[in-house]
Protein backbone atom coordinates (compact mmCIF):
# COMPACT_ATOMS: atom_id res chain seq x y z
CA UNK A 1 0.00 0.00 0.00
CA UNK A 2 1.64 3.12 -0.83
CA UNK A 3 2.22 5.99 1.46
CA UNK A 4 2.45 9.65 1.64
CA UNK A 5 6.13 9.26 2.43
CA UNK A 6 7.16 7.13 -0.69
CA UNK A 7 9.19 8.64 -2.40
CA UNK A 8 8.13 9.63 -6.08
CA UNK A 9 10.55 6.73 -8.11
CA UNK A 10 9.56 4.20 -5.37
CA UNK A 11 5.42 5.50 -6.34
CA UNK A 12 6.41 4.75 -10.06
CA UNK A 13 8.06 1.17 -9.34
CA UNK A 14 4.84 0.50 -7.00
CA UNK A 15 2.85 1.59 -10.06
CA UNK A 16 4.53 -0.84 -12.94
CA UNK A 17 4.57 -3.61 -10.39
CA UNK A 18 0.96 -3.42 -10.27
CA UNK A 19 -0.02 -1.23 -7.33
CA UNK A 20 -3.19 0.25 -8.06
CA UNK A 21 -3.49 3.23 -5.55
CA UNK A 22 0.11 4.33 -6.57
CA UNK A 23 -0.35 5.93 -9.86
CA UNK A 24 -3.56 7.34 -8.07
CA UNK A 25 -0.79 9.08 -5.58
CA UNK A 26 1.36 10.32 -8.03
CA UNK A 27 -1.77 12.27 -9.47
CA UNK A 28 -3.13 13.00 -6.30
CA UNK A 29 0.65 14.82 -5.66
CA UNK A 30 1.16 16.69 -8.47
CA UNK A 31 -1.93 17.40 -9.56
CA UNK A 32 -1.93 21.20 -8.27
CA UNK A 33 1.48 22.02 -9.74
CA UNK A 34 0.18 20.19 -13.22
CA UNK A 35 -2.90 22.35 -13.75
CA UNK A 36 -1.64 25.68 -12.93
CA UNK A 37 1.10 25.24 -15.17
CA UNK A 38 -1.28 24.60 -17.66
CA UNK A 39 -3.66 27.35 -16.42
CA UNK A 40 -0.79 29.80 -16.83
CA UNK A 41 0.65 28.61 -20.79
CA UNK A 42 -3.12 28.40 -21.89
CA UNK A 43 -5.19 30.82 -19.59
CA UNK A 44 -8.16 29.16 -20.27
CA UNK A 45 -9.55 27.01 -17.49
CA UNK A 46 -10.99 24.52 -20.00
CA UNK A 47 -8.20 24.00 -21.99
CA UNK A 48 -6.00 23.70 -18.40
CA UNK A 49 -8.46 21.03 -17.35
CA UNK A 50 -7.45 19.14 -21.27
CA UNK A 51 -3.79 19.65 -20.84
CA UNK A 52 -3.61 18.23 -17.22
CA UNK A 53 -5.90 15.42 -18.52
CA UNK A 54 -3.88 14.32 -21.21
CA UNK A 55 -0.39 15.03 -19.40
CA UNK A 56 -1.50 12.18 -16.78
CA UNK A 57 -2.55 10.49 -19.53
CA UNK A 58 0.53 10.14 -21.22
CA UNK A 59 2.44 9.79 -18.18
CA UNK A 60 0.46 7.02 -17.72
CA UNK A 61 0.66 5.51 -20.97
CA UNK A 62 4.99 6.45 -21.25
CA UNK A 63 5.55 5.72 -17.21
CA UNK A 64 7.17 2.20 -18.31
CA UNK A 65 9.57 4.26 -19.95
CA UNK A 66 10.60 6.36 -17.57
CA UNK A 67 14.24 5.47 -16.52
CA UNK A 68 14.70 7.14 -13.32
CA UNK A 69 17.67 9.71 -14.99
CA UNK A 70 15.61 12.46 -14.16
CA UNK A 71 13.49 13.29 -10.94
CA UNK A 72 9.80 12.37 -11.55
CA UNK A 73 9.17 16.30 -10.94
CA UNK A 74 11.28 17.31 -14.51
CA UNK A 75 9.56 14.08 -16.18
CA UNK A 76 5.99 15.23 -15.15
CA UNK A 77 6.94 19.00 -15.75
CA UNK A 78 7.92 18.25 -19.34
CA UNK A 79 5.14 16.17 -20.01
CA UNK A 80 2.85 18.62 -18.82
CA UNK A 81 4.53 21.47 -21.25
CA UNK A 82 3.98 19.35 -24.28
CA UNK A 83 0.77 19.01 -23.63
CA UNK A 84 0.39 22.40 -23.04
CA UNK A 85 2.29 23.08 -26.58
CA UNK A 86 0.07 20.61 -28.15
CA UNK A 87 -3.27 22.18 -27.19
CA UNK A 88 -2.12 25.31 -28.16
CA UNK A 89 -0.96 24.27 -31.28
CA UNK A 90 -4.12 22.86 -31.52
CA UNK A 91 -5.73 25.69 -30.96
CA UNK A 92 -4.03 27.79 -33.44
CA UNK A 93 -5.08 25.95 -36.26
CA UNK A 94 -8.96 26.69 -34.74
CA UNK A 95 -10.91 28.78 -36.54
CA UNK A 96 -11.07 32.13 -34.61
CA UNK A 97 -14.61 32.41 -34.33
CA UNK A 98 -14.70 28.56 -32.47
CA UNK A 99 -11.41 29.86 -30.19
CA UNK A 100 -13.84 31.63 -27.34
CA UNK A 101 -10.62 32.51 -25.81
CA UNK A 102 -11.28 36.26 -24.93
CA UNK A 103 -14.79 34.94 -23.18
CA UNK A 104 -12.44 33.16 -20.48
CA UNK A 105 -10.88 36.36 -18.93
CA UNK A 106 -13.45 38.96 -19.03
CA UNK A 107 -12.28 42.60 -18.63
CA UNK A 108 -12.24 43.86 -14.87
CA UNK A 109 -16.26 45.69 -14.22
CA UNK A 110 -15.42 48.84 -12.83
CA UNK A 111 -14.34 48.12 -9.23
CA UNK A 112 -17.38 49.02 -6.68
CA UNK A 113 -14.84 47.72 -3.82
CA UNK A 114 -11.76 48.96 -4.11
CA UNK A 115 -9.37 46.84 -1.84
CA UNK A 116 -10.18 43.85 -2.87
CA UNK A 117 -10.90 44.36 -6.65
CA UNK A 118 -7.74 45.68 -7.19
CA UNK A 119 -6.19 42.98 -6.59
CA UNK A 120 -8.54 41.31 -8.41
CA UNK A 121 -8.36 43.52 -11.72
CA UNK A 122 -4.45 43.40 -10.87
CA UNK A 123 -4.60 39.64 -11.04
CA UNK A 124 -6.46 39.57 -14.31
CA UNK A 125 -3.95 42.29 -15.84
CA UNK A 126 -1.34 39.71 -15.25
CA UNK A 127 -2.96 36.75 -16.88
CA UNK A 128 -3.86 38.61 -19.76
CA UNK A 129 -0.04 39.94 -20.10
CA UNK A 130 1.43 36.71 -19.51
CA UNK A 131 -0.39 35.58 -22.50
CA UNK A 132 0.85 38.37 -24.62
CA UNK A 133 4.35 36.89 -24.20
CA UNK A 134 5.78 34.16 -26.66
CA UNK A 135 5.42 30.81 -24.97
CA UNK A 136 9.03 30.56 -25.03
CA UNK A 137 9.38 32.51 -23.07
CA UNK A 138 6.36 32.67 -21.12
CA UNK A 139 7.15 28.68 -20.10
CA UNK A 140 10.62 29.55 -18.58
CA UNK A 141 8.73 32.50 -16.40
CA UNK A 142 6.11 30.07 -15.35
CA UNK A 143 8.32 27.80 -14.49
CA UNK A 144 10.91 30.08 -12.61
CA UNK A 145 9.18 32.88 -10.94
CA UNK A 146 5.70 31.28 -10.63
CA UNK A 147 6.46 27.56 -9.82
CA UNK A 148 10.22 29.02 -8.36
CA UNK A 149 11.91 26.25 -10.10
CA UNK A 150 15.86 26.68 -10.13
CA UNK A 151 16.67 27.47 -13.78
CA UNK A 152 18.46 24.16 -14.29
CA UNK A 153 15.59 22.17 -13.43
CA UNK A 154 13.78 24.70 -16.14
CA UNK A 155 16.42 24.06 -18.22
CA UNK A 156 15.90 20.06 -17.67
CA UNK A 157 12.47 20.28 -18.13
CA UNK A 158 12.90 22.37 -21.38
CA UNK A 159 16.37 19.90 -22.52
CA UNK A 160 17.41 23.80 -23.30
CA UNK A 161 21.23 25.16 -21.66
CA UNK A 162 21.04 27.15 -18.99
CA UNK A 163 22.40 29.63 -20.46
CA UNK A 164 19.02 29.73 -22.95
CA UNK A 165 16.98 29.78 -19.28
CA UNK A 166 19.18 33.09 -18.14
CA UNK A 167 18.25 34.83 -21.52
CA UNK A 168 14.31 33.60 -22.05
CA UNK A 169 13.92 34.45 -18.58
CA UNK A 170 15.25 38.20 -18.84
CA UNK A 171 13.78 38.81 -22.10
CA UNK A 172 10.52 37.50 -20.76
CA UNK A 173 10.19 39.58 -18.01
CA UNK A 174 10.72 42.50 -19.87
CA UNK A 175 8.42 41.23 -22.65
CA UNK A 176 5.68 40.57 -19.58
CA UNK A 177 6.44 44.12 -18.15
CA UNK A 178 5.62 45.71 -21.59
CA UNK A 179 2.67 44.05 -22.12
CA UNK A 180 1.21 44.33 -18.82
CA UNK A 181 2.15 48.32 -19.17
CA UNK A 182 -0.30 47.94 -22.53
CA UNK A 183 -3.27 46.07 -20.70
CA UNK A 184 -3.04 48.89 -18.39
CA UNK A 185 -3.33 51.88 -20.55
CA UNK A 186 -5.94 49.93 -22.44
CA UNK A 187 -8.11 49.75 -19.35
CA UNK A 188 -11.37 48.22 -19.67
CA UNK A 189 -11.67 48.57 -23.32
CA UNK A 190 -12.26 44.64 -24.19
CA UNK A 191 -10.58 43.17 -27.89
CA UNK A 192 -8.12 40.92 -28.89
CA UNK A 193 -4.80 41.73 -28.78
CA UNK A 194 -2.49 41.32 -31.68
CA UNK A 195 -0.46 39.26 -29.67
CA UNK A 196 2.84 41.45 -30.64
CA UNK A 197 5.18 42.15 -27.89
CA UNK A 198 8.64 43.60 -27.87
CA UNK A 199 10.78 41.19 -26.33
CA UNK B 1 28.92 48.83 -25.64
CA UNK B 2 28.62 45.02 -24.38
CA UNK B 3 25.93 44.42 -22.69
CA UNK B 4 26.06 41.60 -19.86
CA UNK B 5 22.42 40.32 -20.73
CA UNK B 6 23.80 36.53 -19.35
CA UNK B 7 23.78 38.29 -15.87
CA UNK B 8 20.71 40.19 -15.62
CA UNK B 9 18.10 37.88 -14.95
CA UNK B 10 20.56 36.58 -11.86
CA UNK B 11 20.84 40.26 -11.09
CA UNK B 12 17.38 41.08 -10.71
CA UNK B 13 16.85 37.39 -8.72
CA UNK B 14 19.65 38.17 -6.38
CA UNK B 15 21.36 35.60 -6.97
CA UNK B 16 24.97 36.45 -8.46
CA UNK B 17 28.35 36.42 -6.85
CA UNK B 18 30.21 39.30 -5.80
CA UNK B 19 32.59 39.30 -8.84
CA UNK B 20 29.56 39.51 -11.51
CA UNK B 21 27.14 41.71 -9.54
CA UNK B 22 30.08 44.34 -9.34
CA UNK B 23 29.81 43.90 -13.08
CA UNK B 24 26.35 44.55 -13.21
CA UNK B 25 26.57 47.59 -11.25
CA UNK B 26 29.61 49.07 -13.05
CA UNK B 27 27.35 48.57 -16.39
CA UNK B 28 24.10 49.94 -15.06
CA UNK B 29 25.91 53.05 -14.11
CA UNK B 30 26.94 54.18 -17.41
CA UNK B 31 24.06 52.46 -19.39
CA UNK B 32 20.20 53.47 -19.34
CA UNK B 33 18.77 50.76 -21.87
CA UNK B 34 20.13 48.00 -19.15
CA UNK B 35 18.76 50.28 -16.41
CA UNK B 36 15.48 49.96 -17.75
CA UNK B 37 15.42 46.47 -18.75
CA UNK B 38 16.40 45.53 -15.18
CA UNK B 39 13.50 47.81 -13.71
CA UNK B 40 11.05 46.09 -16.43
CA UNK B 41 12.09 43.01 -15.69
CA UNK B 42 11.63 43.83 -11.22
CA UNK B 43 8.27 44.51 -12.03
CA UNK B 44 7.18 41.43 -14.17
CA UNK B 45 8.52 39.20 -11.08
CA UNK B 46 6.96 40.82 -8.65
CA UNK B 47 3.23 41.15 -10.68
CA UNK B 48 4.40 37.25 -11.40
CA UNK B 49 4.54 37.07 -7.31
CA UNK B 50 1.65 38.04 -6.88
CA UNK B 51 -0.26 34.86 -9.10
CA UNK B 52 -1.90 33.14 -6.53
CA UNK B 53 -1.59 29.05 -7.30
CA UNK B 54 -5.71 28.00 -8.31
CA UNK B 55 -7.17 25.23 -6.72
CA UNK B 56 -7.87 22.06 -8.97
CA UNK B 57 -11.39 21.77 -9.94
CA UNK B 58 -13.28 18.99 -9.20
CA UNK B 59 -13.41 15.96 -11.28
CA UNK B 60 -9.98 17.04 -13.79
CA UNK B 61 -8.27 13.41 -12.64
CA UNK B 62 -10.85 11.45 -12.66
CA UNK B 63 -10.93 9.95 -16.49
CA UNK B 64 -7.11 9.56 -15.39
CA UNK B 65 -7.86 7.73 -12.81
CA UNK B 66 -10.48 5.71 -14.31
CA UNK B 67 -8.23 4.70 -17.55
CA UNK B 68 -5.52 3.95 -14.73
CA UNK B 69 -7.71 1.56 -13.64
CA UNK B 70 -8.75 -0.21 -16.62
CA UNK B 71 -5.35 -0.56 -17.50
CA UNK B 72 -3.97 -2.20 -14.12
CA UNK B 73 -7.30 -4.65 -14.55
CA UNK B 74 -5.89 -5.29 -17.80
CA UNK B 75 -2.46 -6.08 -16.37
CA UNK B 76 -3.57 -8.15 -13.81
CA UNK B 77 -5.86 -10.50 -16.01
CA UNK B 78 -2.84 -10.79 -18.59
CA UNK B 79 -0.82 -11.69 -15.30
CA UNK B 80 -3.28 -14.01 -14.44
CA UNK B 81 -3.20 -15.79 -17.78
CA UNK B 82 0.37 -16.17 -17.48
CA UNK B 83 -0.21 -17.66 -14.11
CA UNK B 84 -3.17 -19.88 -15.39
CA UNK B 85 -0.63 -21.43 -18.31
CA UNK B 86 2.53 -21.95 -15.85
CA UNK B 87 0.28 -23.42 -13.38
CA UNK B 88 -1.53 -25.90 -16.32
CA UNK B 89 1.95 -26.56 -17.37
CA UNK B 90 2.80 -27.44 -14.22
CA UNK B 91 0.47 -29.34 -13.69
CA UNK B 92 0.99 -31.46 -17.19
CA UNK B 93 4.76 -31.70 -16.31
CA UNK B 94 3.86 -33.30 -12.52
CA UNK B 95 1.37 -35.51 -14.89
CA UNK B 96 4.42 -36.96 -16.78
CA UNK B 97 6.33 -37.53 -13.51
CA UNK B 98 4.06 -39.04 -11.60
CA UNK B 99 2.51 -41.36 -14.27
CA UNK B 100 6.68 -42.25 -14.70
CA UNK B 101 7.52 -43.06 -11.21
CA UNK B 102 3.94 -44.76 -10.84
CA UNK B 103 5.12 -47.18 -13.61
CA UNK B 104 8.65 -47.59 -12.31
CA UNK B 105 7.18 -48.60 -8.91
CA UNK B 106 3.97 -49.88 -10.06
CA UNK B 107 1.87 -47.89 -7.69
CA UNK B 108 -1.86 -47.30 -8.78
CA UNK B 109 -3.72 -45.14 -10.96
CA UNK B 110 -5.22 -43.89 -7.83
CA UNK B 111 -2.46 -42.67 -6.18
CA UNK B 112 -1.01 -40.84 -9.01
CA UNK B 113 -4.59 -38.86 -9.07
CA UNK B 114 -4.53 -37.83 -5.71
CA UNK B 115 -0.86 -36.61 -6.09
CA UNK B 116 -2.11 -34.84 -9.13
CA UNK B 117 -4.37 -33.30 -7.57
CA UNK B 118 -2.37 -31.80 -4.70
CA UNK B 119 0.14 -30.59 -7.04
CA UNK B 120 -2.26 -29.08 -8.95
CA UNK B 121 -3.67 -27.04 -6.21
CA UNK B 122 -0.68 -26.35 -5.18
CA UNK B 123 0.78 -24.70 -8.46
CA UNK B 124 -2.70 -22.87 -9.28
CA UNK B 125 -2.89 -21.52 -5.44
CA UNK B 126 -3.11 -17.51 -5.33
CA UNK B 127 -1.69 -15.87 -2.09
CA UNK B 128 -4.75 -14.54 -0.11
CA UNK B 129 -4.83 -10.36 -0.37
CA UNK B 130 -3.43 -8.77 2.99
CA UNK B 131 -5.20 -8.08 5.28
CA UNK B 132 -4.59 -5.68 8.05
CA UNK B 133 -6.32 -4.49 10.97
CA UNK B 134 -10.25 -4.15 10.54
CA UNK B 135 -10.27 -0.89 8.47
CA UNK B 136 -14.31 -1.15 9.09
CA UNK B 137 -14.09 -0.91 12.89
CA UNK B 138 -14.28 2.77 13.12
CA UNK B 139 -17.43 3.24 11.10
CA UNK B 140 -21.40 1.66 11.20
CA UNK B 141 -21.44 0.11 8.16
CA UNK B 142 -22.25 0.91 4.58
CA UNK B 143 -24.91 3.54 4.51
CA UNK B 144 -27.30 2.46 2.27
CA UNK B 145 -28.05 5.89 -0.30
CA UNK B 146 -30.05 4.09 -2.62
CA UNK B 147 -31.27 5.84 -5.81
CA UNK B 148 -28.91 9.06 -4.19
CA UNK B 149 -26.36 10.63 -7.27
CA UNK B 150 -23.79 12.03 -6.14
CA UNK B 151 -22.26 14.84 -8.69
CA UNK B 152 -18.64 16.26 -8.29
CA UNK B 153 -21.03 19.14 -6.50
CA UNK B 154 -22.30 16.27 -3.84
CA UNK B 155 -18.87 15.45 -3.60
CA UNK B 156 -17.55 18.56 -2.64
CA UNK B 157 -20.34 19.05 0.12
CA UNK B 158 -19.98 15.27 1.76
CA UNK B 159 -15.99 16.48 2.14
CA UNK B 160 -17.26 19.28 3.85
CA UNK B 161 -19.41 17.70 5.60
CA UNK B 162 -17.18 14.84 6.57
CA UNK B 163 -14.53 17.67 8.05
CA UNK B 164 -17.23 19.12 9.94
CA UNK B 165 -18.85 16.03 11.81
CA UNK B 166 -15.19 14.88 11.68
CA UNK B 167 -14.35 18.26 14.19
CA UNK B 168 -17.98 17.76 16.13
CA UNK B 169 -16.61 13.80 16.81
CA UNK B 170 -13.60 15.30 18.14
CA UNK B 171 -15.16 17.54 20.25
CA UNK B 172 -17.88 15.84 21.81
CA UNK B 173 -17.25 13.36 24.64
CA UNK B 174 -19.25 10.89 23.68
CA UNK B 175 -20.48 9.71 19.76
CA UNK B 176 -23.67 8.67 19.28
CA UNK B 177 -22.49 7.04 15.72
CA UNK B 178 -25.32 9.21 14.00
CA UNK B 179 -23.41 11.72 12.74
CA UNK B 180 -23.75 10.05 9.14
CA UNK B 181 -27.03 10.31 9.21
CA UNK B 182 -27.16 13.79 7.07
CA UNK B 183 -25.05 12.36 4.68
CA UNK B 184 -27.22 12.47 1.72
CA UNK B 185 -27.80 15.87 2.04
CA UNK B 186 -24.59 15.87 -0.15
CA UNK B 187 -25.55 14.28 -3.25
CA UNK B 188 -27.41 16.14 -6.00
CA UNK B 189 -29.90 14.74 -8.48
CA UNK B 190 -29.88 15.10 -12.25
CA UNK B 191 -31.91 18.66 -11.64
CA UNK B 192 -28.82 20.01 -8.89
CA UNK B 193 -31.38 19.42 -6.38
CA UNK B 194 -30.62 17.14 -3.42
CA UNK B 195 -32.31 13.25 -3.52
CA UNK B 196 -32.93 12.82 0.38
CA UNK B 197 -35.40 10.09 0.57
CA UNK B 198 -34.60 9.75 4.54
CA UNK B 199 -33.44 13.39 5.42
CA UNK B 200 -33.95 12.92 9.54
CA UNK B 201 -34.80 9.37 9.55
CA UNK B 202 -33.05 6.97 10.31
CA UNK B 203 -30.24 5.49 8.03
CA UNK B 204 -29.83 1.97 6.66
CA UNK B 205 -26.94 0.18 7.30
CA UNK B 206 -25.50 -3.16 5.46
CA UNK B 207 -21.80 -4.87 6.22
CA UNK B 208 -18.95 -3.21 5.01
CA UNK B 209 -16.72 -6.72 3.47
CA UNK B 210 -17.85 -6.36 -0.01
CA UNK B 211 -17.15 -2.36 0.11
CA UNK B 212 -13.86 -2.50 2.02
CA UNK B 213 -12.91 -5.57 -0.16
CA UNK B 214 -13.94 -3.57 -3.14
CA UNK B 215 -11.89 -0.25 -1.69
CA UNK B 216 -8.64 -2.27 -1.02
CA UNK B 217 -8.62 -3.71 -4.23
CA UNK B 218 -8.83 -0.36 -6.09
CA UNK B 219 -6.06 0.70 -3.84
CA UNK B 220 -7.60 2.92 -1.62
CA UNK B 221 -5.86 3.37 1.87
CA UNK B 222 -8.08 0.87 3.94
CA UNK B 223 -4.68 -0.17 5.63
CA UNK B 224 -2.75 2.78 5.78
CA UNK B 225 -2.17 4.19 9.29
CA UNK B 226 -2.33 7.86 8.50
CA UNK B 227 -6.33 6.83 7.15
CA UNK B 228 -9.19 6.75 8.76
CA UNK B 229 -12.37 5.37 7.12
CA UNK B 230 -14.73 7.55 8.88
CA UNK B 231 -17.64 7.13 6.41
CA UNK B 232 -18.79 4.13 3.79
CA UNK B 233 -21.08 4.85 1.39
CA UNK B 234 -22.98 2.76 -1.13
CA UNK B 235 -24.65 5.10 -3.83
CA UNK B 236 -23.95 6.54 -7.12
CA UNK B 237 -21.76 8.87 -8.56
CA UNK B 238 -22.51 10.42 -11.89
CA UNK B 239 -25.05 7.73 -12.67
CA UNK B 240 -22.53 4.92 -11.52
CA UNK B 241 -23.30 2.22 -8.53
CA UNK B 242 -20.53 3.17 -6.17
CA UNK B 243 -18.64 3.28 -3.08
CA UNK B 244 -18.23 6.57 -1.81
CA UNK B 245 -15.28 5.88 0.78
CA UNK B 246 -14.55 9.03 3.15
CA UNK B 247 -10.88 8.97 4.95
CA UNK B 248 -9.56 11.35 7.13
CA UNK B 249 -5.61 11.43 6.90
CA UNK B 250 -3.09 13.11 8.18
CA UNK B 251 0.87 13.20 7.33
CA UNK B 252 1.99 10.27 9.10
CA UNK B 253 0.78 7.44 11.14
CA UNK B 254 0.65 9.35 14.51
CA UNK B 255 -0.25 12.75 13.45
CA UNK B 256 -3.29 14.74 13.42
CA UNK B 257 -5.36 14.35 10.35
CA UNK B 258 -4.96 17.31 8.23
CA UNK B 259 -7.54 16.45 5.35
CA UNK B 260 -10.36 14.31 4.15
CA UNK B 261 -9.78 12.38 1.29
CA UNK B 262 -12.73 11.15 -0.84
CA UNK B 263 -12.33 8.09 -2.56
CA UNK B 264 -15.67 7.03 -5.34
CA UNK B 265 -15.34 3.33 -6.66
CA UNK B 266 -17.57 1.46 -8.93
CA UNK B 267 -19.23 -1.36 -7.13
CA UNK B 268 -19.51 -3.75 -10.05
CA UNK B 269 -15.61 -4.06 -10.59
CA UNK B 270 -13.90 -1.72 -8.26
CA UNK B 271 -12.28 1.08 -10.18
CA UNK B 272 -11.75 4.44 -9.29
CA UNK B 273 -13.96 6.52 -10.35
CA UNK B 274 -13.26 9.91 -9.21
CA UNK B 275 -10.65 11.05 -6.19
CA UNK B 276 -11.49 14.31 -3.79
CA UNK B 277 -9.60 16.01 -0.89
CA UNK B 278 -10.31 18.59 1.19
CA UNK B 279 -7.80 20.19 4.20
CA UNK B 280 -9.11 20.37 7.45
Amino acid sequence: MPDRGDRDEDLVRRHLSGDRGAFAMLVERHERRVYNLALRMTGREEDARDATQEAFLTALRKLSSFRGEAAFTTWMHRVTVNACYDLLRKRQRQPLLDRGGEDELPRPEPPPAPDHADDTAFSIDVRRALLEVPEDFRVVMILHDVQDLPQDEVAAILGVPVGTVKSRLHRGRIALARALHVERERGGAPGPSDGSVTL
Amino acid sequence: MTHPEELLADYVDGTLGDDERAVVVAHLEGCAACREEVELARTAVQALAALEEEPVPLGVTGPVLSEAGRRSERRRTELWGRVQWIAGAAAAAALVLVVAVSLDLGGSDDEAARTLGGDAAAESAVPAPEEGSDPSATIEGVEQQIGVNYTDEGLRTLAQESAVERDAMLGATAGDGAAGATGATGATGGAGEAETEDEGGDVAFAGPGPAIACLRSAGAPVDAPRDRLIRLIEAEYEGTPAYIAVFSEGPGADQAADRVVIWVISTGDCQILTLLQQAL
